[in-house]
């Protein structure tokens, strides 16, 4: 019977739309605003509709398409998700849409340009979970690096040209290695077996020795360690999100991050059981050496934008503990910590763009008292700053909790000081929120009611009008008006999921729990 | 015993026998009417590489025919180079339209342009067919006599003069150590037949055994030799010189075709005619590749002129097709080191001409050669300056273009031939390339125009270049059929 192609159809509309953006030459920019959404759209809704439809009690692949299109390689177009890929491209497209609607305002500059290197971004990322062949996977991994480049370097702010070539070079360099290691092990399974094949699950079929496992490993973990980013592979991910625009950053922490991720679990893990056990404990040493890196560094940041970053980093920690914990709690919980995140801190950079619109600064400094003229906002601002932090009840709880259980057990070290990380993300999270929403804004006469105050009032300098240096540069945030129709649109969704995973996440772990069994069960060797 | 002479199989040879129909034909209406010649020489050159191109077809490639005795073979592998010359040759036509329109100096024919280029294709297409040294050396001397003519074009600029010189005595130099290696082995074996010499030597030479130094030295010379023709490095002293002196339009050929027909003498003579000594000149060939690679790359990051830049680039790619023929080994079933060569071959004719085309089109645009010529070329010109980026991305080897498949055969050939240290050199060294390939898309997509514009038209030349566009994005899904074509080429050697 031949199947509805739901997973090309998803991957390619977006492709589709930046075709059409591309041929007509002088689409207006409200045309291109309305091509892109609907080209989002059609991708979102279909991933939705595929999601419906997925069998949780299946291991195997599904939807899948298989197309012969260099068969004496052993290369074809072969897609396919399961437990792992599916939530990932539901969280693609979803972001893709945000994205969209995000930038509806805040892109101004070469409209039409812009969503065409959106929407091929969203093809691209998505053909990256989607793919089972190597080569494919290959060919979607590289075209997404073109298009985030471009987000940052036209579309970002001052410093963007050296944020986008950093993060080109960086990402490009990581990824070359993957490609001798793709063709090694190509080789290495023809050598065995006399079948040239890239299909991913055959290959995780063959046998290979120690040594070779060790050095593909290696190869494979470069290219998804940068991605992710592993400390010490993250110096590109701060200028990348500190120069990229709104949008951008969405797109790079909620998907691009996560491409790192699902690499680890698709290829790393089965493909090099051996080799994974042995390098598991150096990586959870890195990883727990992120957890607190990032906080640490959070906690320091004067930039809005660049401690989101950091605490990216710290949170894609998790990920990688949980993945290399190498059981069922910390592969489940990593998962479920690379959603939460996607919602989160894709949410986060939202709020940082809608603050950088109105004062077009991210300077923590140039804030305060938000919650007065702002209370929508301040609602959302302290609902993500509580999830990200990690409070019971919302996405990064249940993701931080199990993936810190599975470090637990495999790493007693690993979880308790993991944990205590909890602490410092409680810390940099609520100075932030205090700083931005809270607190009396720069230039503000204090309070004389302040019973703290009163006792520095006597030696401070008496503010004067259009006071402090940073006013001279900024708006005064007492003026700003709360966030749009278009802005809460943006963050609703993001909201009530954060807010389900966190109560009911039981779907969600039904969805990845069998094709987590299946890498343990690959990695181990122990049957289900 | 009478003399009796065999009349050659004039079949197999139509498609040089077109080309060299339109040399005689252009040079001809150029000495009747300079006018008729200046309106009809361009379509004429490109109809009859438009017909030599078809009449390929004709031929029978699979048998592998030869004519005037063994010395011209229309095997598969003279198909292929054949087929990379032609498409090259119509590109550069195509690239030249600009200059030779408005750029050609006073007195010198447009005729004579088209006829120096085609001479040099038809001179490819011989050393693609060569089937003794003889018949190589012609085709090779060909290719690059007419080349040398065509990079002093601009004769009243410095420069082109100077690049025309330089390239010239090295490469007059080069084909005498060549001949002179040429004649080692002639003195060896006792033969100029490529497949005579194999047979010896396979006699002479056992494996495991010290081989004679005589042949050893007679190996040298030839790989000296060739690697001038290759611009290999440190036999590349005058290439860059050479493609920043020379017209934009002769520099686009010029970094394609030779190095066709250096590859293609390279492939016949070690491949074919030094097979038993494949020991012996895999090593070298892997030493030269790693060097060449290295230089080429490193040196191009220095570079601030584009012509330059990419005179340093390929010699990179040079490096990248020396490793693929390094792969070579003996007696691999399915050896696909020539095949990843052609390949490599054929792609790197559409994105270099390609990229050498975009600069041509700037410079009828009133720009120069430099990075910050193409500084915002994105809003001024977005489609040429999304044909560059294409361009840069494929030849720094960016999936999905023609380069990543071009690279992905190399390592392909190499890791089947064990050599895992060539391919893990080539992705660092194309890591590397990103970086000046990256720049020009950087100074284009992200930087503000200077310069004065000039609008002009130039129908010809962007055919050229979207024709040239499109075959990099798309060539490379369909590169199946093509690269099957390429790894025939072991029937050929028998």
């Amino acid at each position: 019977m031949e199947q509805f192609p739901i997973l090309s159809v998803i991957t390619y509309s977006p492709l589709v739309g930046a075709v059409v953006l591309f041929l007509w030459g002088n689409a207006p920019a409200r045309a291109a605003r309305w091509i892109a959404l609907i080209a989002s759209g059609v991708s979102f809704a279909l991933s939705g509709a595929m999601l419906l439809a997925f069998d949780p009690n299946q291991a195997s692949m599904q939807f899948t398409e298989t197309f012969e299109w260099l068969p004496e390689l052993g290369i074809a177009y072969r897609l396919g998700v399961d437990g792992i890929s599916a939530p990932l491209v539901g969280l693609t497209t979803l972001l893709t849409l945000i994205a969209v609607i995000a930038s509806w305002d805040p892109i101004r500059y070469r409209v039409r340009e812009y969503y065409i290197t959106l929407l091929l971004l969203a093809t691209g990322m998505l053909g990256v979970f989607v793919s089972l062949d190597l080569f494919l996977f290959y060919i979607f991994w590289e075209i997404v690096l073109i298009p985030m480049a471009l987000i940052i370097g036209i579309w970002g702010s001052a410093n963007r040209v050296y944020a986008a070539v950093k993060f080109f070079l960086y990402t490009l360099a990581g990824s070359l290695l993957m490609l001798v290691g793709i063709v090694a092990l190509y080789q290495e399974y023809f050598q065995q077996t006399g079948i040239r094949t890239l299909n991913v699950l055959e290959l995780t079929q063959g046998n290979y020795s120690p040594t070779f496992q060790f050095w593909a490993f290696l190869a494979f973990f470069l290219a998804f360690a940068i991605k992710v980013p592993m400390w010490p592979f993250h110096t590109w991910l701060p200028d990348a999100h500190v120069e990229a625009p709104t949008a951008g950053s969405v797109i790079l922490a909620g998907v691009l991050l996560k491409m790192g991720g699902y690499g680890f679990l698709r290829f790393n893990l089965p493909l090099f059981p051996e080799a994974t056990q042995r390098w598991a404990p150096a990586i959870v040493v890195l990883s727990v050496i992120a957890i607190l890196y990032g906080a640490l560094m959070a906690l320091v940041q004067q930039d809005f934008k660049k401690l989101v970053a950091y605490s990216s980093v710290s949170h894609m920690g998790f990920v990688t503990l949980g993945i290399f914990a190498l059981n069922q709690q910390g592969l489940s919980g990593a998962m479920v910590v690379m959603l939460s995140h996607g919602f989160v801190t894709s949410a986060l950079f939202l709020i940082v763009g809608v603050l950088y619109e109105r004062a077009h600064t991210r300077e923590l400094a140039a804030f305060g008292g938000l919650a007065r003229n702002m209370p929508v906002f301040a609602a959302f601002f302290g609902f993500f700053a509580l999830a990200s932090l990690g409070l019971p009840g919302l996405s990064g709880f249940v993701g931080e909790f199990l993936a810190l259980l599975g470090g637990f057990q495999s790493y007693r070290w690993a979880g308790v000081l993991g944990t205590t990380v909890v602490i410092f993300a409680a810390w940099y999270m609520l100075r932030v929120y205090q700083r931005v929403a809270l607190v009396r804004a720069p230039g503000e006469p204090p309070d004389p009611d302040d019973p703290e105050l009163r006792v520095s009032l006597a030696h401070e300098v008496p503010p004067v009008a259009g006071g402090g240096d940073v006013e001279h540069h900024t708006p005064d945030p007492r003026t700003f008006p709360d966030v749009t129709w278009r802005e809460a649109l943006t963050l609703t969704p993001l909201a009530l999921l954060t807010l389900w995973v966190g109560v009911y996440p039981l779907p969600v772990l039904e969805l990845i729990e069998l094709s987590v069994r299946a890498i343990l069960a690959a990695v181990t060797g122990e049957n289900m | 015993m009478p003399l009796r002479l065999v009349a050659p199989e004039w079949s197999l040879l139509v498609p040089p026998l077109i080309v060299l129909g339109t040399i005689v034909l252009l040079l001809a209406i150029d000495a009747v009417s300079e006018r008729t010649a200046r309106r009809f020489a361009l379509p004429l050159a490109l109809a009859g590489q438009l017909l030599a191109l078809g009449s390929l077809a004709s031929i029978d490639w699979g048998q592998g025919a030869t004519t005037f005795g063994v010395s011209y073979r229309a095997d598969w592998f003279a198909l292929v180079v054949s087929l990379i010359a032609l498409v090259a040759g119509i590109l550069s036509v195509l690239v030249s339209a600009g200059y030779t329109e408005s750029g050609l100096e006073p007195g010198v024919g447009l005729a004579e342009y088209l006829a120096l280029l085609l001479f040099s294709v038809l001179g490819t297409m011989v050393v693609g067919a060569a089937g003794d040294f003889l018949v190589l050396l012609l085709g090779l001397e060909m290719s690059a006599v007419a080349v040398y003519a065509l990079t002093a074009f601009a004769r009243r600029r410095l420069t082109s003069v100077e690049g025309a010189l330089k390239y010239f005595l090295l490469g007059a130099f080069a084909s005498a150590i060549l001949i002179y290696g040429m004649a080692w082995i002639y003195g060896l074996t006792g033969s100029i037949k490529l497949s005579d010499i194999a047979y010896t030597l396979r006699t002479v030479v056992i494996p495991g055994q010290p081989v004679d130094p005589a042949l050893l030295l007679a190996l040298l010379l030839l790989a000296v030799g060739l690697g001038f023709k290759i611009a290999a490095v440190p036999f590349h002293m005058w290439t860059p010189d050479a493609y920043q002196g020379a017209p934009t339009p002769v520099s686009a050929y010029m970094s394609v075709v030779p190095k066709v027909a250096g590859f293609a003498a390279v492939a016949r003579i070690l491949v074919q005619g030094l097979q038993p000594l494949s020991d012996q000149w895999a090593g070298l060939l892997a030493l030269l590749a790693l060097v060449t690679m290295v230089y080429g790359n490193v040196v191009a990051i220095a570079q601030r002129d584009l012509k330059r830049m990419l005179g340093y680039s390929a010699i990179g790619h040079t490096g990248y097709m020396l490793a693929g023929l390094a792969a070579f080994t003996t007696g691999l079933a399915g050896d696909r080191s020539v095949g990843s060569v052609l390949f490599y071959l054929f792609a790197y004719t559409f994105m270099n001409i390609g990229a050498f085309g975009v600069i041509a089109w700037l410079q009828e645009r009133g720009l120069g050669t430099t990075l910050d010529d193409v500084a915002g070329l994105a809003g001024r010109a977005p489609l040429a300056a999304l044909t560059m980026a294409i361009f840069m991305l494929s030849l720094m080897g960016m999936p999905p273009l023609l380069g990543f498949y071009a690279k992905y055969y190399v390592i392909l050939a190499l890791i089947e031939a064990g050599q895992l240290w060539l391919a893990v050199a080539i992705v660092v060294m194309s890591a590397v390339s990103a970086s000046f390939y990256l720049r020009v898309i950087t100074q284009m997509y992200f930087q503000e125009p200077g310069g004065t514009w000039r609008p002009v038209r130039t129908p010809l030349l962007g055919l050229g270049l979207a024709v040239m566009a499109a075959a990099t994005l798309a060539l490379g899904l369909v590169s199946g059929p093509i690269l099957e074509l390429a790894q025939r080429w072991p029937a050929a050697l028998t």
